[in-house]
């Protein structure tokens, strides 16, 4: 949602000239480019937990994060006050990242310092020089940017700073009853909505001012099950970018029945016998193994200091023809989506792989300026309280041309993932780990005996160039996937239905 | 005073903020006030690459209203804005519905001798005269970039942070409660990856961290993590089976962290966890002691009070694999009908056994041939059953000693089988963190690969 300027102006209590003249302090000992991220953030919680809402709450959050770039090297500081002084001192730390002499020198810049440090620095900025004394490396603009505005991805029709809370109650208590009435093994029900909703500001050194408001609603849900003194606990959400529209009874009886399913089989999985096999993951969830195991290895942050495996693999196949793997940040209303990053570049459908070739990182406008392209509009950060980083999106691979039961079928003795969770990737080496929730074993290209509680095992660049198969069923899971990376971001992921080949299953 | 630490006028702020409760309706309420400051300086290859200023401030607030409770955060702690937040809040809190067992802790029960914050001895004065100066010094005086080498393999990058703070934090209630809890922490961590000859790459990451700058060991990190890459270089796989099992301290917490998550009195009355139904059984082997050391002087992780201020004990949780306890906050207990304690494991230290001053190198002797895991890599335990599958990353050792890295291997089993199959526990645990668990050896552990 995008209102007026003046009203984020007003919300921050601040004017254009007080943002200019904290783009000069930043700027004031040699800096490149200052930006200043204003977010104030109302979060909303309510719980059900044996069978009432009894407890919830709120939050606010407030305050104002000032940026300092010389070349690649960042001063970072933060103000949770936005009066003049306290966002001074936060821009005055943040530029010491600059070493040189200050203009100002701790007093009130003039003026005609202040125009002149804006001039002097957007010339500095701007400078191309094809190679310079920097490693051998070209030095290249800082992005610029375009002007507002961006598409409205995240319109909301009820916003969730003007609902009466109490009204969101009676969802929470359908979705028990929903829970409850496909399962008489149910012995406990957790259920949690969460509604945040956040003003952003953004100002830059170059002049630009991005604004927009970000609304996010969860509703979660967490089952224990109890069958002939056995235990299993499942759990299943949903999460948009949407206002409290996004509340009904489709998305409760959604929820319902996605977290009773497969229960029974839960109750009878076992522990296959581990060892190398072929593995069939199932379209939807299963696109969190992409986000881990491939997607932080693309983030440009790992390949510009040489950390990811695929830092010297840039135009290089990676994967068999006709895959195409995306970073998309345009969907409207998905948890990944956004009208501008965190750094005020326009969101974005970047293709990473293009027909099985490496053909873009995630940037920021730091990697952007070091590798010479235009930022992907990844530079995302947490809160006020972080600088941002290239960060995923929504991460997916787009549909192939085969069938899921093809893929199944063709498969002698291997395993079928439709839960991950837990998934870890070593940037460097690549090696990847994820723990499988539930699956089913896959004998002679038939499903059966049906697992969970083990390990999958890989390696990022050996399970793409291992990939045998991606079908034509790519589903987006929107579940509430939470990324981390120092700092938490909201992501999204999917897949079609894949089938790799030679990857460890642990077991018995 | 320093940045970073809490003020008379945030404790007026709060005193006031109880009073507006109170008169909006509420029968009681529990303040906390947080306040920090950390400062960071980034390495990349041996020169700044970041710098960062954090001052935070916040107040948490929780209100008891009609029988009823939620719980509320803000940092906008104006006075006006701060009244404003309260009235709002108590009107959300009669949303809710009633609920007989919330309630404040009893005060019997409540830490008195907490109140200047600075009773265990976390605070270094040093810190009061930290500058820019000091910390670019520090940060760029533990680069190793140029100095470590090898004939195995090459430094490709280097990224270290150096960071310094304070946490100051006080809880109060409308019972009187008091407790005050400072401390400042200094901390260095570094990740190296290098490249073989074969141009694979590997990271290694060290760090350390504690409560005094002069006990800071800064200068052997960044050989300690080459040291961990290097070793990682030329893996050899090992074939699935049944070995004997060293997990070295830095990573051993791993397994004991889902076995407290268990005895917490939020997952037993939820019933969401593997160990219902156990105070008083003997679950795991003898070899499995815990003890909660959260008063020790002067060590990370101690603390007078938990979240609701109830002063903490020094105690046995696991005694030789018997469980004495679940965690039990006030909530709970009345939910549960049973007595309160504290709401977690405070500082939990695993005790050695059978003997003491044993190390890893100690247990990998001990248990002759197996594999030493230093590192887990994705996974997860479930928490109804205890089964357990990790992504691990280590070396195969024979006759006590490493022989070569392995890779891409996992290990699964059940908790409850593991602290049972216990064979030694060695007395390294890492001073640094708050959960004290030291080199672990197991027998029979399941690992594929």
């Amino acid at each position: 949602m995008i209102y007026d300027k003046n009203y984020y102006l007003e919300t921050f209590n601040v004017t254009e000239e007080m943002l200019r003249r904290l783009s000069a302090e930043g700027l004031d000992r040699g800096g490149d480019y200052t930006d200043l991220y204003f977010e104030n953030t109302t979060y909303n919680t309510l719980f059900l937990r044996d069978s009432e809402v009894s407890s919830g709450g709120f939050l606010t959050d407030y305050g104002v994060g000032i940026r300092v770039l010389k070349g690649e090297k960042t001063g970072y500081a933060y103000a949770e006050s936005t009066d003049y002084s306290a966002m001074l001192s936060a821009a005055r730390a943040a530029a010491s990242i600059s070493q040189g002499p200050s203009l100002s020198r701790g007093g009130e810049l003039a003026d005609s310092q202040v125009a002149k440090l804006i001039r002097d620095a957007k010339d500095r900025a701007a400078t191309y020089t094809p190679i310079e004394a920097n490693g051998g490396r070209p030095m290249r603009r800082f992005f610029q940017g375009l002007p507002n505005p961006a598409a409205d991805r995240y319109p909301m029709q009820n916003e969730w700073r003007k609902a009466e809370i109490a009204t969101f109650i009676p969802y929470l208590k359908s979705l028990e009853a929903a829970v409850r009435a496909r399962d008489e093994r149910v012995v406990k029900v957790v259920a949690t909505l969460s509604a945040c909703q956040s003003d952003i500001l953004m100002y830059n050194s170059f002049g630009e001012m991005k604004y927009d408001t970000r609304p996010m609603g969860t509703l979660s849900v967490s089952v224990v099950f109890s069958k002939d003194g056995k235990i299993e606990n499942a759990s299943a959400s949903r999460s948009f970018m949407k206002g409290s529209e996004m509340l009904t009874e489709a998305i409760v009886e959604e929820l319902a029945e996605k977290v009773t399913n497969g229960i029974d089989e839960r109750f009878e999985a076992r522990r296959p016998k581990g060892g190398k096999m072929p593995v069939v993951m199932a379209a939807g969830a299963s696109g969190i193994l992409l986000h881990e195991a491939m997607g932080h290895a693309f983030e440009a942050d790992f390949n510009r200091k040489g950390q990811s495996i695929f830092s010297d693999k840039m135009g290089q196949r990676i994967c068999p023809e006709g895959i195409y793997i995306v970073d998309d940040g345009t969907m409207k209303g998905n948890r990944g989506a956004v009208n501008y990053d965190d750094e005020g570049v326009p969101g974005q459908y970047t293709y990473m792989v293009e027909d099985g070739v490496l053909t873009s990182y995630l940037h920021d406008r730091i990697s952007a300026k070091y590798y010479g392209v235009t930022p992907t509009g990844n530079g995302r950060r947490e809160s006020f309280r972080y600088a941002p980083l290239p960060r995923m999106r929504n991460t997916y691979m787009e549909s192939g041309d085969a069938r899921a039961e093809d893929l199944i079928a063709s498969v002698k003795k291997g395993i079928y993932v439709d839960q991950f969770s837990n998934g870890q990737v070593k940037i460097g080496e690549g090696d990847f780990t994820f723990f499988v929730k539930s699956g089913r074993l896959i004998e002679n290209g038939r499903l059966t005996m049906p697992v969970k509680d083990i390990n999958i095992i890989g390696n990022g660049p050996e399970a793409l160039k291992d990939i045998a198969g991606v079908a034509d069923d790519l589903k987006i899971d929107d579940s509430a996937w939470t990324c981390g990376k120092g700092q938490s971001a909201p992501v999204c992921c999917g897949i079609p239905t894949v089938l790799i080949n030679n990857l460890t299953v642990g077991g018995e | 005073m320093v940045d970073g630490m809490i003020k008379e006028a945030d404790i007026l702020l709060a005193k006031e903020g109880m009073q507006t409760a109170l008169e909006a309706g509420a029968s009681a309420a529990r303040f906390t006030i947080n306040r920090s400051c950390m400062d960071l300086v980034g390495t990349l290859n041996g020169e700044i690459d970041k710098v960062n200023h954090s001052l935070d401030s916040s107040m948490s607030i929780q209100l008891f209203v009609d029988g009823r409770y939620a719980a509320f955060s803000t940092n906008r702690l104006e006075s006006a804005a701060l009244k404003a937040f309260i009235l709002k809040s108590v009107e959300m809190v009669r949303i809710m519905a009633k609920d007989e067992f919330r309630k404040l802790a009893d005060p019997a029960r409540t830490e008195k001798g907490a109140v200047s914050g600075k009773e265990l001895g976390l605070y270094d004065d040093t810190y009061d005269s930290m500058t820019p100066e000091k910390r670019v010094e520090l940060a760029l005086g533990a680069v190793v970039f140029d100095k470590c080498s090898s004939a195995k393999c090459k430094i490709i990058s280097e990224e270290g942070e150096y960071n310094d703070c304070v946490f100051d934090t006080i809880v109060m209630d409308t019972e009187g409660l008091f407790c005050r809890h400072t401390e400042t922490s200094f901390e260095y961590g570094v990740e190296i990856t290098v490249q073989d000859e074969t141009e694979a790459k590997y990271s290694g990451t060290w760090w350390d961290a504690t409560p005094r700058l002069k006990d800071l060991s800064i200068s052997r990190c960044g050989a300690k993590a080459f040291e961990i890459a290097e070793a990682q270089t030329g893996p050899r796989p090992r074939r699935s089976g049944k070995y004997r099992m060293v997990v070295d301290s830095e990573c051993s917490s791993r397994l004991l962290t889902p076995v407290l998550n268990a005895l917490s009195g939020h997952s037993v009355q939820q019933k969401n966890s593997f160990l219902l139904d156990s105070v008083g059984k003997k679950v795991f082997g003898d070899g499995m002691t815990v003890m909660d050391m959260c008063r020790t002087h002067g060590e990370t992780g101690s603390r007078l009070f938990d979240t609701e201020g109830v002063a903490t004990t020094e105690h046995a949780i696991i005694s030789s694999g018997t469980v004495n306890e679940y965690f039990i906050n006030t909530y709970i207990a009345g939910k549960m009908g049973v007595k309160p304690n504290i709401e977690d494991a405070i500082r939990p230290k695993v005790m050695p056994w059978p003997k003491p001053g044993m190390d890893r190198e100690a247990l990998m002797k001990l248990c002759r041939n197996g594999i030493l895991v230093t590192g887990f890599n994705g996974g997860n335990t479930n928490s109804t059953t205890g089964d357990y599958s990790f992504g691990i990353e280590g070396f195969a050792f024979k006759d006590g000693k490493i022989t070569h890295p392995v890779r891409e291997m996992l290990i699964t089993g059940n908790l409850v089988t593991l602290w049972n199959s216990i064979i030694g526990v060695g007395d390294d645990a890492r001073l640094c963190k708050s959960k004290l668990t030291p080199s672990l050896a197991f027998e029979g552990v399941d690992f594929s690969g």
